[in-house]
C-alpha cells in the first residue's frame, strides 16, 4: 500500500514540468530479442509519443525488462524519473497538460477508456497466449528470441520462468483453458468491435488521433507483420479493411523508418 | 626399570601431554625414569563403539600406533591418531586407554591401546537467528542440519535453509569427503540459492549456484581449488536506485575457477597475539557464461608481541580486477568496495570511492592497510577470564579504491591509487564473538578523504567476520 501511494506521489512530482529534453525510451532489441506482446506495447507507446509530438531517444537494451521499475517494457527515463508501460506513460503525459485526447467530451472519454481496456485484455492476452502458450510458436519463435541474449543454460531457464509467469497471469483471467481457436475467435470479436467503432472515420474519434489509435496500431501492426508459423491470424485481420487502412495511415504519417530499426 | 606400568585412565588429549612429557610422579618421589627409554611393544590396538564407520579408514589412521618402540612414542602416536579421528569428525567422542597386554600372546613389554569411541546417531540440528546477514535491519532464521561421517568415511553433509522475514531466503546443501582418510585433503560440492541486499549500492541479488572444490596442503600452506557456476539475478532495490546501478540489472552467469593459497601461522583468527597470515586468491571467470574477468587478491598480516601483553599488528590487503573483453564492462556485483567500521574505519560501509546519486559504484582495484596496537583493557578487569575476550586498540588505517585506466601506464595508475588515498586513525574496544566474528566500538578521525566519500567521523561500531 505504501508503495502504491509512493508511486502516485512520484508520478505527480515527476510530472510538474513540461516535456523534458532528455527523455530516453528503453526497450529490448527489436530484431532479435523482443517478444510479440512486449513489442506491441513498445510500438504502442512509441506511436503515442510520436502522435503527441514528444521527442525521445530510443535506447535498445538487452536487459530493458530487468531495468524497468515495473519489470515490463517499455519504460521512459525523464531525468532521474522512470515511468513504465502504456497506461502510466499516457497518464504522465496527460498530467503535463500534453494530452492528445483533451478535445474529447466525457462520454467519448469513457468510451475510449473502455476500448483501451478491451484492447489490453483481449489483444494483449491473446498475444501472450499465442507466443507463450501455443507450443509451436513458443518453441520456434518466442523461446529462441527471449533466450537469445543469454548464455546456455539461462537461454532455456529464463524463457521457461517467464512462461510460468504468463501461465499464472492467464490462469487468473481464465484464458489458460482456451484453445487456439477460442483465442482467434476472441481476437476476431475484438477486431469486429473496433472495426464497427472506427467505421469510415480517419481515426477512432474523428480527425485527430488519440491514445486508442496508438494502442490499436501497436497491436495490429505487429500482428499483421509478425511472421508466425501459420498465417490464419494474419488472414483474419486482413478481413477488417478499415483497421488495416488505419494502420497504413498511421505508419505513413508517424513512421517512415519503422522497418529499419 | 622393567616393572614400570603406567595405566592411563580415560583422559583427554591435553592431560596426556602433561602427564607423560615429564618424569612420572608415581608414589615414590625419588623414583625417576625417562619415558623415552622405556621399551614398548604395542601388541594390540582395540577400538570399540564402532558402528557405521568403515574399517579401512580406521586401520589407516590407527596403524602408526603399532610401530611405537618406546613409551613416549606410543603416547604421542596414539594421541596423534586421536587428533586425526577428531579432525575427520568420525565420532562424537574419542577416549584413549593404554593398558599392559594380558593373556597368552602378550609379549614382555606388551601394551594394548584402546580407543573408546561414540558415533553420532542423529544429525546435528540447529536453528539460529542471524542479524543483519542479508540486510541491515532484518534478521533471518537459519535452520542447519549437519551430519558428519554420513557414509562411514568422514563424509560431511550439511543442509541449510534460511528465511528472511519478508523475502525468500536461501538454501544450501554441502557435501565434502576426505580423500584416503586424510583429514587435510578433502573434495566437496555444494548447491545453493541465496538472496542478498546491498543497501550501499541500492541493489538486490538472487544467486543460484553450484561449486566443486578440492582442498589440499603443500609446503606453502593450504590450497583450495574451486570451480563455481552461479546465476545471478540483479535488480534495483527501489525507485530511488541510481540509474547507473539500475542499468546493470539483469541476469549474469558466472563460471569461474578460483585458487586460494592460505598460510596461517597465527595463534587465533580474531585476536591473534603472534604469527602471520598470507592469503593469495586468484580467480578466472569466463569458462562459459557471460562474465569474464581475472581477479587477484592478496591479504597479509603480521603480529608482533610486545611487553605487557600488547601486540602490534600490521595488515595489508589489495586486489585488482582485469577485464578480458575490453568492450564488456565488469558489473557492479563483481567489483571491489571499500570502507566500513572493520576495514577502512572512519567511512560508512563501502562508502569510499565513486558514487552516483549516493549509490556506491565500486571499482577495479583497491588497497588497504592497517596498523593496530592491541592492549588489554585498562586496569585489566576480568584478567585471565572474561576480560580476555576484550582488547583495546589504537589504529591507523589507510586505503584507496579506484579504476585502473588502460590508456595510462602502470606507473600512472599506481600514482593515482597512491596519491588519492584515504587515511583515518582512532581508538576503541574490540570484542571477540565466538571464534568467528568480532565487534568493534571505535572513535575514529578520518584525516584524508575524497569528494564523494561517505565519511563517518566519531563513534562507529561494527560486527563482522571480515576485518583488517
Amino acid at each position: 500500500m505504501a508503495s502504491l501511494v509512493g508511486d502516485v506521489m512520484h508520478l505527480k512530482i515527476g510530472a510538474t514540468e513540461k516535456w523534458p529534453t532528455d527523455v530516453a525510451f528503453f526497450q529490448p532489441y527489436q530484431v532479435e530479442q523482443v517478444t510479440l506482446p512486449d513489442y506491441s506495447n513498445c510500438l504502442a507507446v512509441r506511436t503515442f509519443l510520436s502522435m503527441s509530438g514528444l521527442k525521445f531517444d530510443l535506447q535498445l537494451k538487452t536487459n530493458a525488462e530487468e531495468m524497468s521499475p515495473s519489470g515490463r517494457v517499455p519504460f521512459l527515463k525523464m531525468g532521474a524519473f522512470l515511468v513504465a508501460e502504456f497506461d502510466p506513460i499516457v497518464a504522465n503525459v496527460n498530467m503535463r497538460g500534453l494530452s492528445i485526447s483533451a478535445h474529447l467530451d466525457e462520454t467519448e472519454r469513457s468510451e475510449m477508456t473502455a476500448y483501451i481496456t478491451m484492447v489490453h485484455t483481449v489483444l494483449y492476452n491473446a498475444e501472450l497466449y499465442l507466443s507463450w502458450i501455443d507450443k509451436d510458436i513458443f518453441a520456434s519463435t518466442t523461446r529462441p528470441r527471449y533466450g537469445s541474449v543469454h548464455p546456455w543454460p539461462l537461454s532455456w531457464i529464463l524463457p521457461w520462468k517467464r512462461q510460468m509467469e504468463v501461465k499464472s497471469r492467464l490462469n487468473a483471467c481464465g484464458w489458460i483453458d482456451k484453445t487456439k481457436e477460442n483465442v482467434l475467435d476472441e481476437i476476431k470479436a475484438c477486431l469486429q468491435a473496433l472495426s464497427d467503432r472506427l467505421a469510415k472515420n480517419t481515426y477512432f474519434f474523428g480527425e485527430k488521433p488519440t491514445e486508442l489509435d496508438a494502442l490499436v496500431f501497436g497491436h495490429l501492426y505487429n500482428l499483421i507483420t509478425v511472421r508466425l508459423p501459420d498465417s490464419k491470424l494474419t488472414g483474419s485481420i486482413q478481413n477488417y479493411r478499415n483497421l488495416v487502412d488505419l494502420c497504413t495511415r498511421i505508419e505513413g504519417k508517424f513512421y517512415r523508418d519503422i522497418q529499419e530499426n | 626399570m622393567g616393572a614400570v606400568h603406567a595405566k592411563a585412565p580415560e583422559t583427554t588429549m591435553e592431560s596426556h601431554r602433561t602427564q607423560f612429557e615429564g618424569p612420572s610422579n608415581d608414589t615414590d618421589p625419588n623414583f625417576n625414569f625417562d619415558i623415552r627409554t622405556v621399551p614398548v611393544k604395542v601388541d594390540r590396538v582395540v577400538i570399540d563403539g564402532v558402528g557405521k564407520t568403515k574399517n579401512d579408514i580406521l586401520e589407516k589412521t590407527l596403524k602408526p600406533v603399532l610401530s611405537a618402540t618406546n613409551f613416549k612414542e606410543m603416547v604421542e602416536k596414539s594421541t596423534q591418531a586421536k587428533i586425526v579421528l577428531e579432525k575427520l569428525e568420525l565420532f562424537k567422542k574419542v577416549d584413549i586407554l593404554i593398558d599392559t597386554s594380558k593373556g597368552k600372546n602378550a609379549s614382555t613389554n606388551g601394551y594394548e591401546v584402546q580407543y573408546h569411541v561414540e558415533e553420532r546417531k542423529y544429525p546435528i540440528l540447529n536453528v539460529k537467528m542471524e542479524l543483519g546477514a542479508h540486510s541491515a535491519n532484518e534478521s533471518d532464521v537459519v535452520v542447519r542440519m549437519k551430519s558428519p561421517n554420513l557414509f562411514g568415511r568422514g563424509e560431511l553433509c550439511t543442509l541449510d535453509y534460511s528465511r528472511v522475514f519478508k523475502d525468500d531466503g536461501g538454501y544450501g546443501f554441502q557435501f565434502s569427503k576426505p580423500i584416503n582418510g586424510d583429514p587435510d585433503i578433502r573434495i566437496g560440492a555444494n548447491v545453493y540459492k541465496g538472496y542478498a541486499e546491498f543497501p550501499w549500492s541500492s541493489f538486490k541479488e538472487i544467486s543460484r549456484g553450484t561449486a566443486l572444490h578440492l582442498m589440499f596442503p603443500t609446503i606453502l600452506g593450504s590450497h583450495c581449488l574451486k570451480w563455481e557456476g552461479v546465476w545471478r539475478e540483479m535488480r534495483a532495490l527501489n525507485r530511488n536506485t541510481s540509474f547507473a546501478v539500475r542499468e546493470q540489472s539483469g541476469h549474469t552467469l558466472k563460471s569461474s575457477i578460483q585458487h586460494v593459497l592460505m598460510r596461517d601461522r597465527r595463534d587465533d583468527k580474531i585476536l591473534p597475539t603472534k604469527g602471520y597470515l598470507v592469503k593469495l586468491t586468484q580467480e578466472y571467470a569466463g569458462l562459459g557464461g557471460n562474465v569474464e574477468f581475472v581477479k587477484n587478491d592478496v591479504e597479509l598480516q603480521y603480529n608482533l608481541p610486545l611487553v605487557f601483553d600488547s601486540i602490534i599488528q600490521l595488515s595489508l590487503a589489495g586486489g585488482i580486477l582485469t577485464k578480458i573483453d575490453q568492450n564488456k564492462d565488469i558489473k557492479i556485483n563483481d567489483r571491489y568496495f571499500l570502507g566500513g567500521p572493520l576495514t577502512l574505519r572512519g567511512f560508512t560501509v563501502n562508502g569510499v570511492g565513486p558514487h552516483s546519486d549516493g549509490n556506491a559504484l565500486g571499482a577495479d582495484a583497491y588497497w588497504l592497510s592497517g596498523l593496530h596496537l592491541y592492549t588489554p583493557l585498562p586496569f585489566r578487569p576480568g584478567k585471565g577470564g572474561f576480560g580476555e575476550m576484550f582488547r583495546s586498540h589504537f589504529f591507523v588505517t589507510a586505503g584507496n579504491l579506484g579504476n585502473v585506466n588502460l590508456m595510462e601506464t602502470a606507473k600512472e595508475n599506481f600514482k593515482n591509487l597512491t596519491e588519492t588515498f584515504r587515511l583515518s586513525y582512532g581508538l576503541g574496544v574490540v570484542l571477540r564473538l565466538g571464534g568467528i566474528a568480532r565487534l568493534e566500538i571505535n572513535y575514529v578521525i578520518p584525516v584524508r578523504s575524497q569528494n564523494g566519500d561517505n565519511v563517518d567521523r566519531g563513534f562507529q561500531y561494527g560486527i563482522g567476520i571480515s576485518f583488517l
